[in-house]
């Protein structure tokens, strides 16, 4: 790394432990009631391209043991050596072999089938996607809102979604049938992160 | 412990690896006296000094196989320094032992020795009573190993001793 490069780079939490705790208790509140958007508070420097958020809930969860991917957008930018210089994970080229994904808006998402998906002893070495879009609402029935169902959610969860890839759902479907083998997804706004654990299914909206 | 590149020599411009060498072996007490004066510049923590372990490798002879020495404990952090009108510059320091005092002083002076502005005035302040410094502890080591010198000599047999070699 050149010293023109470490000038650019940002710095990470103010207060390692506390600012990764504090997002890392977000990711699990998301993961754990999925479809709600959760606020993501954090006083890091993050790069400028990709999501404020999905960039802190990485600082957050990565550490040298992990593998990132990171799409062609964000792989040109200097998110992959801020996160590298922050937590010393291992960047990869191909995204099978990634434990993390980090997709920016506008990226093409590698198919979820092709992630690590873990195998049925161990369900827990697959894949983590962090996919950038471009809005997400969770309050208003909208047409063409997702209807997540699943733990963590009473009856239905409404989730309307603008920059989602297309074909999502579909994938989504046959990610879902596959548990325990599956990826898990977080959704990230600017500010706001949206779980969707392996154990959400998304029915069919049904026409009403 | 001492490197060959203690002693620029005249005219040669200062070297980034030189002095990042240079502080990680200055004592604390020529760098606190130094840096006291930037100590209030507006800097961030890029990475807070941590304090872990690293592995030395050495080679036989300075030439052979490379082998693994021990761990050696480092502490190491960067620094991004404000300079005033001037880019933010970062240092990072690397140092021998767990002083979160040293590395701090060693990045901050880092980062102000790359701005051209701080240069020649920290080079003169700082850098030049370290050499001198690191030059009087290697002399004092040299001296201190010097009086244990002894000079071995072969003693020349006497003729005509009838030991058991000569009767071979």
């Amino acid at each position: 790394m050149t010293a023109h490069a470490l000038s650019a780079l940002g710095a990470g939490f103010s207060n390692e432990a506390l600012g990764s705790q504090a997002v890392f208790r977000s990711v699990l509140q998301a993961l754990s009631q999925p479809g709600q958007p959760v606020c993501v508070d954090h006083d890091a420097q993050v790069p400028t391209e990709g999501h404020s958020a999905s960039a802190a809930a990485l600082l957050a969860l990565l550490d040298s043991d992990c593998t990132l991917w990171l799409s062609p957008r964000l792989a040109a930018s200097n998110a992959g050596l801020w996160l590298r210089f922050h937590t010393g994970c291992q960047l990869v080229d191909a995204p099978e072999q990634a434990r993390f994904v980090w997709v920016a808006a506008g990226d093409a998402m590698p198919p979820l089938h092709t992630l690590a998906t873990g195998s049925d002893a161990y369900p827990d070495q697959s894949a983590t996607c962090v996919l950038d879009v471009d809005s997400m609402d969770a309050d208003a029935v909208a047409h063409g809102a997702l209807n997540l169902r699943g733990p963590g959610i009473r009856t239905l969860q409404p989730l309307c979604v603008r920059g989602l890839p297309a074909g999502f759902e579909r994938q989504w479907a046959d990610n879902h049938a596959a548990f325990p083998r599956g990826v898990d997804v977080l959704l990230a706004t600017a500010n706001h992160l949206a779980g969707l654990p392996r154990t959400t299914g998304i029915p069919v909206a049904v026409e009403a | 412990m001492f490197q060959a590149f203690d002693n620029p020599g005249a005219g040669r411009p200062l070297q980034r690896a030189h002095w990042m060498a240079l502080l990680a072996r200055a004592p604390l007490d020529l760098l606190e006296p130094a840096l006291r004066g930037h100590l209030a510049r507006p800097a961030r923590w890029l990475r807070a000094p941590e304090t872990g372990l690293m592995m030395v490798q050495g080679r036989a002879g300075g030439t052979g196989e490379r082998f693994n020495l021990g761990e050696v404990t480092v502490t190491r952090c960067a620094l991004r320094v404000q300079a005033e009108g001037a880019e933010p510059t970062v240092g990072v320091g690397y140092v021998l032992g767990r002083s979160q005092r040293h590395v701090h002083l060693a990045a901050l002076a880092d980062a102000l020795l790359q701005d051209p502005a701080h240069q020649s005035a920290l080079d003169a302040a700082l850098l030049a009573p370290l050499r001198r410094h690191l030059a009087d502890q290697q002399a004092q080591r040299r001296a201190r190993a010097a009086s244990t010198k002894v000079d071995f000599f072969t003693v020349a047999r006497e003729s005509g001793g009838d030991d058991e070699e000569a009767s071979q």
